[in-house]
């Protein structure tokens, strides 16, 4: 524990550490309003759904283009439970995270022997069936009309003789999505640093030589798909409790496109990257959101605004704002080597 | 002394090419056995057939391993590791992307057990098992002369470096038999002279090794036995001596037009 002191840490831990405490006593600065605290909490949903996301095609290599069913599976299993048995959130979000593993594997481990784009287009019309069911089963989730009315989280504590704190306003919700990205970066740099991790960055890379490393392709896979499609549902049984109202149309196949889009702009397989393309993404999107309609153009111009930037990413900077270690190496040393070129070329000239 | 491996009657066509055409030989526990042959003559779909990544159209393998023998003809390529057989490539395949102590750590997989419980707890067992990979992925390095390289990329490492970190990952799966596909590829006389001490090494440790190679220096240097193939057939089989100056095996290589026949 003695070597907890500050000027023992490291940079990068220095500025993590600064970060979270400035994060921590942003709601307490005058200037910040709760629409700002509303869209703060918008970004940290996206870091936790980014994350989950991130872990089948950043960790794994393969394209999951239907995320948003698990997202959509997430929410309307926290906004059910809530509405008929008035469970408390606490309790939702295991059920949550178990439900989406289910549907994961479910859905996984028919799907994941098929190659890269088949797969994707199976996912694809996965998160489409689950819009279909939310808007045509309407004995179970009135469909169209929404659930409305879905409880604020709460803090019960007169089981044990407390008190009961409802989560009013932002700012309950504002710490409670903080301590969920906590958490869920937590879960994915233990990830990361482990055989289980290893093992996926292995598919990513090399499927034959991972076979060839008693890697069993389809069995990590679904495991993969499963703890993806689990924090996908975390992150909608969260969405239910703070909007407390639902519909089939919030889980269009557009959300797992964005989300996607957050991942490749920060730098695929990346943590932090993949968190930044959550900030960078949702505060566009809601800068757009007001600035548009003053240059008299309608809100949707904002989709070919990140039809832009993606494409524009692509060109010029494929592997995001933070790509993973290897590949900023990689860029580093073609840098280095097209800079001795250019100066043979020039000495030659 | 049962052998170690027996190849029997195996056949592999991919469509109208008979890529192994009626192949037979035994390997015995321990040896350093040689398989050449020229360009296409079916070694490498031998290496696959073996462990796993191809189905034999026809045939058998039998691995005896632990006082048993197991057919592992068309099993899966996971369970052939398991089982004790590893192998190198001959297109170098690392995991690009990750250090070349993680390359060595994944070799370690099917020899460990924690999953994500495991991973996000980090119990005692989980760390133990960490604890252990860690280790013994620096012995592997070590081992194929890689010490201290373990937080380079592999990618960015130079072409001969990379075949040994392939070795020390096929190792690091404990396997009874090791298959390397043309180690000594691209590799200068002095790493191809590193590689020859490096492959007597792992014989001593009581690993069989399944050598192919073009490089016939390494050939003579190291085997103490080899199978000559042509054509998807069994050619010849002996001492490298007799097989180098069996005049059938010099009419396969001269008459394939394949320079540098010994
Ligand atoms: N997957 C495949 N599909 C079709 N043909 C194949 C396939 N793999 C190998 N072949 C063919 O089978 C024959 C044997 O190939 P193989 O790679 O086993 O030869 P090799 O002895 O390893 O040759 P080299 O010394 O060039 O590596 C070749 O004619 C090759 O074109
Ligand atoms: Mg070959």
């Amino acid at each position: 524990m003695g070597n907890l002191k500050l000027q023992n840490l490291t940079r990068g831990a220095k500025i993590r550490i600064g970060l979270l405490i400035l994060t921590l006593i942003l709601p307490f600065f005058p200037f910040v309003t709760d629409y700002m605290l509303h869209i703060a909490i918008l970004i940290f949903l996206y870091m936790i759904l980014a994350l989950g996301l991130n872990i089948v095609p950043g960790f794994n290599g393969l394209l999951d283009l239907g995320y948003v069913g698990f997202y959509g599976i997430g929410a309307y299993t926290s906004g059910l439970l809530t509405y008929h048995f008035g469970l408390s959130y606490w309790v939702i979000i295991p059920l949550a995270f178990i439900n989406g593993a289910f549907w994961g594997i479910l859905l996984g481990a028919p799907t994941l022997r098929l190659t890269g784009d088949y797969f994707a287009i199976v996912t694809f019309g996965f998160s489409e069936l689950v819009v279909l069911f939310l808007t045509n089963e309407i004995w179970l989730t009135r469909g169209p009309l929404g659930l409305p009315g879905i409880d604020v989280v709460s803090i019960d504590l007169t089981l044990f003789g407390g008190p009961k704190w409802e989560f009013v306003g932002e700012l309950p919700y504002y710490y409670l999505a903080i301590v969920m990205v906590l958490v869920t970066v937590f879960v994915m740099y233990r990830i990361q640093d482990s055989r289980l991790g290893r093992a996926w960055f292995a598919i990513r890379d090399d499927e034959v030589a991972a076979v060839s490393c008693g890697i069993n392709l389809l069995g990590y896979k679904v495991i993969a798909f499963a703890i993806s499609a689990a924090f996908g549902a975390v992150g909608g049984s969260f969405f239910a409790r703070w909007v407390t109202f639902l519909s089939p149309d919030m889980f269009k196949f557009w959300e797992s496109f964005l989300i996607l889009c957050m991942i490749v702009l920060g730098g695929m397989g990346n943590i932090w990257g993949v968190m930044i393309g959550a900030l960078v993404l949702v505060s566009l999107s809601e800068v757009l959101r007001e600035l548009l309609p003053l240059l008299g153009l309608p809100v949707g111009v904002r989709f070919l605004a990140f039809g832009l930037i993606m494409v524009l990413m692509m060109r010029y900077r494929p592997a995001g704002m933070m790509p993973i270690p290897a590949v900023a190496a990689k860029m580093r040393a073609g840098r280095v080597k097209r800079k001795k070129v250019k100066a043979t070329v020039s000495m030659k000239q | 002394m049962t052998p170690i491996l027996e190849i029997k009657k195996l056949y592999k066509s991919f469509g109208g090419l008979l890529a192994l055409n009626n192949i037979s030989f035994n390997i015995n526990r321990g040896e350093i056995i040689g398989l050449v042959g020229p360009n296409g003559a079916g070694k490498t779909t031998l290496f696959n057939c073996v462990a796993g990544i191809e189905r034999p159209t026809e045939g058998q393998i039998l691995f005896a391993n632990r006082g048993r023998t197991i057919s592992i003809s068309g099993k899966k390529p996971e369970a052939v590791t398991a089982l004790g057989i590893a192998r190198t490539f001959q297109n170098i395949r690392l995991f690009d992307n990750l250090t070349v102590v993680d390359n060595v750590k994944i070799g370690r997989h099917c020899r460990t057990r924690s999953l994500f419980f495991g991973a996000v707890i980090r119990n005692k067992f989980q760390q133990a098992e960490e604890k252990e990979i860690a280790e013994s992925a620096n012995q592997f390095l070590e081992f194929a002369g890689l010490k201290g390289r373990g937080e380079e990329i592999a990618s960015s490492m130079p072409y001969g470096d990379q075949r040994r970190l392939e070795i020390a990952r096929a190792l690091a799966t404990e396997p009874c038999l090791l298959m390397l596909d043309e180690p000594a590829a691209g590799m200068n006389p002095q790493e191809s002279r590193d590689l020859m001490d490096l492959i007597r090494r792992i014989r001593n440790k009581g690993i069989t090794v399944l050598l192919i190679e073009h490089d016939m220096k390494v050939v003579m240097g190291v085997c103490e036995r080899v199978v000559v193939i042509n054509h998807g057939e069994w050619l010849a089989e002996g001492e490298p001596q007799d097989v180098q100056n069996n005049p059938k095996v010099i009419e396969a290589y001269l008459g394939t037009g394949a320079a540098g026949a010994a």
